[in-house]
């Protein structure tokens, strides 16, 4: 137990670890972007009719503490990063942490939502379509599989949301409706994000799971065909009980182990859904903050706030990896 | 002695996207209580699939013939295999009165269970046993095969004993059912050649303790004479040659037995080359007509045996061979 904790311990210290690393990262292609902050907004006001002097942006600079040495930077960066303070976006001139913070946990939880959808849809699909040697089962579950794979999410989005203003006028689009969408949380609240949010999860858990069958059916296939289950067979272990305790048993651990990656995947899927269905309180404000402002500081703070939720997932498939397996645990505990 | 075990006309084909291979064809024997036979060939004889028919362990594209019969006799009466056809039927043999132990102990271990959840299950399944007493009897079978330190054993993973070890946990595993016949899958083949030993000898005293049959895999002669109170030598499918295990092998008959026992190295006379058997074992896609092993055989007579299967002719009393060469009353 005790070496269990420690073992927590060091994988906490080795995410941490990650984090500050990806951090440094982050904050080095910030600073790669040409031009600095002061520079860009005093440009943005410029382009509005106001004079600049040079005199004017090295002010700006001093104000933003971008005269400090690069290393002092990055640890008050890291450091404010760390307490979920980003400071303010170059551009809007508005606290990140404010402009970022329900949108970024409502996109995290899209996102959750869709992988939980996928694998609650795979595990039990997969399983079956690698057990299964019903012909037509296995060709139609392919090519349901193939169309997921096939079939980008965006034109998908696109598909849906065409049909939907055909047949439904749009209802369909964004994650509230009007009058919620600065309300105040309440059960109304809640529902209405349910009754809107069930598309994108849609959507971004549809090649998820395409993908999710997939790999549970070759884990399990890989599993199905081993010596321990024919020698668990020979000893009278039959039906349901050989399935579950033997092949899908032991297929879970890599399936665990793909969680973090396809976390990833679809969080890379989200801002493209996002803005097909105009979502604005999610994921689309990356692309804003990317491609139309070049608001390095925004960018930066979503980049570090979606990789600290994928080293959080990986640190947590660690942990019930460990916990499950154990010849990871052995591994570690001794 | 008893009868324990009948096998008549054993035919098995499986359905393969290259089509029906024959992996079995015509075998016929038989097995007392108490008795070890040793089964030879190559590998790809097919002496592991007869094997696993006994308990209707093949995949689930094999087809059994017509003919086939498979009769288990125990106490309480007959049993016939064939007849079986749910895996919860199956469960009578599978593990209860026949055990099986395969090559390889690390593969047949699943790997995140433990050594003791595995033995308590099967335990449950086939004896009245409840989980505290399937634990203690576990524990005590592997004190019986001679692992040290049984109760932490129990508890640990395949991974983390050794070879002989877990080879040892098998046969306590396979044993605690107190089958009627043990079949060994070349039991011995993946570990040391001391604890291969070891293990031969902790097999030969458990069979005698426990008076069940056993069918003993291999392609070790060597093993055999050791082991096996009679042998069946197997070659693509079909018996070639049976009998008392002293007869086979101080006495052999068929040219390929002849020649597996050419091609054993001897430890006294190292200058002699070895004299293996010319060519491969053919495809089963591709068997041979007639005699199986004419396309290699040193005696080969022409026509008749690329053409006639040749039927069983005693050598002697305890001793028969399948070869034309023996085919008029039993002289050359």
């Amino acid at each position: 137990m005790l070496q269990f904790s420690k073992f927590v311990a060091i994988r906490a210290a080795l995410a941490i670890l990650t984090l500050i690393l990806v951090s440094f990262i982050v904050f080095t292609l910030m600073e790669l972007v040409p031009g600095d902050c002061a520079e860009r907004y005093l440009a943005f006001k410029n382009s509005q009719g106001a004079v600049i002097t040079p005199a004017d942006i090295q002010a700006e600079r001093v104000r933003l503490g971008l005269d400090q040495p690069y290393a002092q930077r990055w640890a008050s960066w890291i450091l404010n990063a760390f307490q979920g303070e980003f400071g303010d976006s170059c551009i809007l001139r508005l606290n990140i942490s404010q402009l970022l913070g329900q949108k970024f946990w409502l996109s995290l939880g899209l996102c959750l939502s869709a992988l939980l959808l996928a694998y609650a849809i795979a595990i039990p699909v997969g399983i079956l379509a690698a057990t299964s040697r019903n012909a037509i089962l296995n060709n139609s579950l392919r090519l349901v599989s193939y169309l997921g794979l096939a079939l980008p999410n965006f034109l998908l989005a696109l598909m849906i949301m065409l049909f939907s203003t055909m047949v439904f006028g749009n209802s369909l689009t964004g994650l509230f409706s009007k009058e919620f969408r600065d309300a105040p949380w309440s059960y109304d609240r809640v529902m209405d994000f349910l009754g809107h949010a069930w598309l994108p999860v849609f959507i971004l858990g549809w090649s998820a799971t395409a993908f999710a069958i997939q790999t549970v059916r070759a884990l399990m296939s890989d599993e199905v065909g081993k010596l321990y289950v024919t020698a668990a067979q020979a000893r009278g272990v039959s039906g349901r009980q050989l399935l579950m305790r033997y092949p899908a048993r032991h297929a879970l651990s890599p399936i665990i182990n793909s969680l973090g990656f396809d976390l990833n995947r679809i969080f890379n899927e989200l801002p493209i859904v996002a803005l097909i269905l105009t979502l604005t309180e999610a994921g689309s404000l990356l692309i804003e903050a990317l491609a139309r402002s070049n608001d390095q500081q925004l960018a930066g703070a979503i980049i570090f706030l979606l990789t600290a939720s994928i080293v959080t997932i990986n640190f947590v498939t660690d942990i019930i990896l460990a916990l499950t397996d154990p010849r990871v645990r052995r591994s570690i505990v001794g | 002695m008893t009868r324990l075990l009948d096998v008549e006309n054993l035919t098995l084909q499986f359905d393969t996207d290259e089509g029906r291979i024959t992996a079995v064809d015509d075998v016929s024997f038989t097995l007392e209580a108490g008795e070890v036979m040793g089964l030879v060939g190559e590998s790809g004889s097919g002496k592991s699939v007869t094997a696993k028919s006994v308990m209707k362990l093949n995949p689930s594209n094999a087809i059994y013939g017509d003919k086939t019969k498979i009769i288990l006799h125990l106490e309480s009466g007959s049993i016939d295999i064939m007849s079986l056809k749910s895996s919860k039927d199956l469960q009578v043999v599978r593990g209860g009165a026949i055990s099986l132990i395969f090559q390889e102990p690390m593969a047949s271990f699943a790997p995140a269970i433990t050594i003791g959840n595995q033995m308590v299950e099967q335990l449950l399944i086939h004896t009245n046993m409840n989980s505290k007493q399937a634990q203690e009897f576990s524990i005590e079978m592997l004190d019986r095969v001679g692992i040290s330190d049984p109760s932490m054993r129990f508890k640990q993973y395949a991974f983390e004993l050794s070879g002989g070890m877990r080879q040892r946990a098998m046969i306590a595993m396979a044993l605690s059912t107190k089958p009627k016949l043990l079949i060994a899958d070349e039991p011995t083949t993946a570990l040391d050649v001391t604890i291969q030993a070891q293990v031969i000898d902790l097999m030969k005293d458990l069979v005698k303790e426990f008076g069940m049959g056993i069918i003993f895999i291999t392609h070790d002669l060597g093993v055999i004479a050791q082991t096996a109170d009679k042998v069946a030598v197997m070659y693509l499918g079909r018996l070639v040659e049976q009998g008392a295990v002293r007869d086979v092998i101080r006495n052999p008959a068929h040219p390929y037995t002849k020649g597996l026992l050419a091609a054993l190295p001897s430890l006294d006379d190292l200058d002699t080359p070895l004299t293996p058997i010319p060519g491969d074992i053919p495809s089963p896609l591709e068997r041979p007509p007639g005699c199986v092993f004419h396309t290699r055989c040193s005696a080969n007579l022409g026509a008749r045996c690329s053409s006639e299967i040749p039927g069983f002719s005693p050598v002697s009393d305890s001793h028969t061979v399948a070869c034309h060469l023996y085919n008029e009353e039993g002289a050359k």
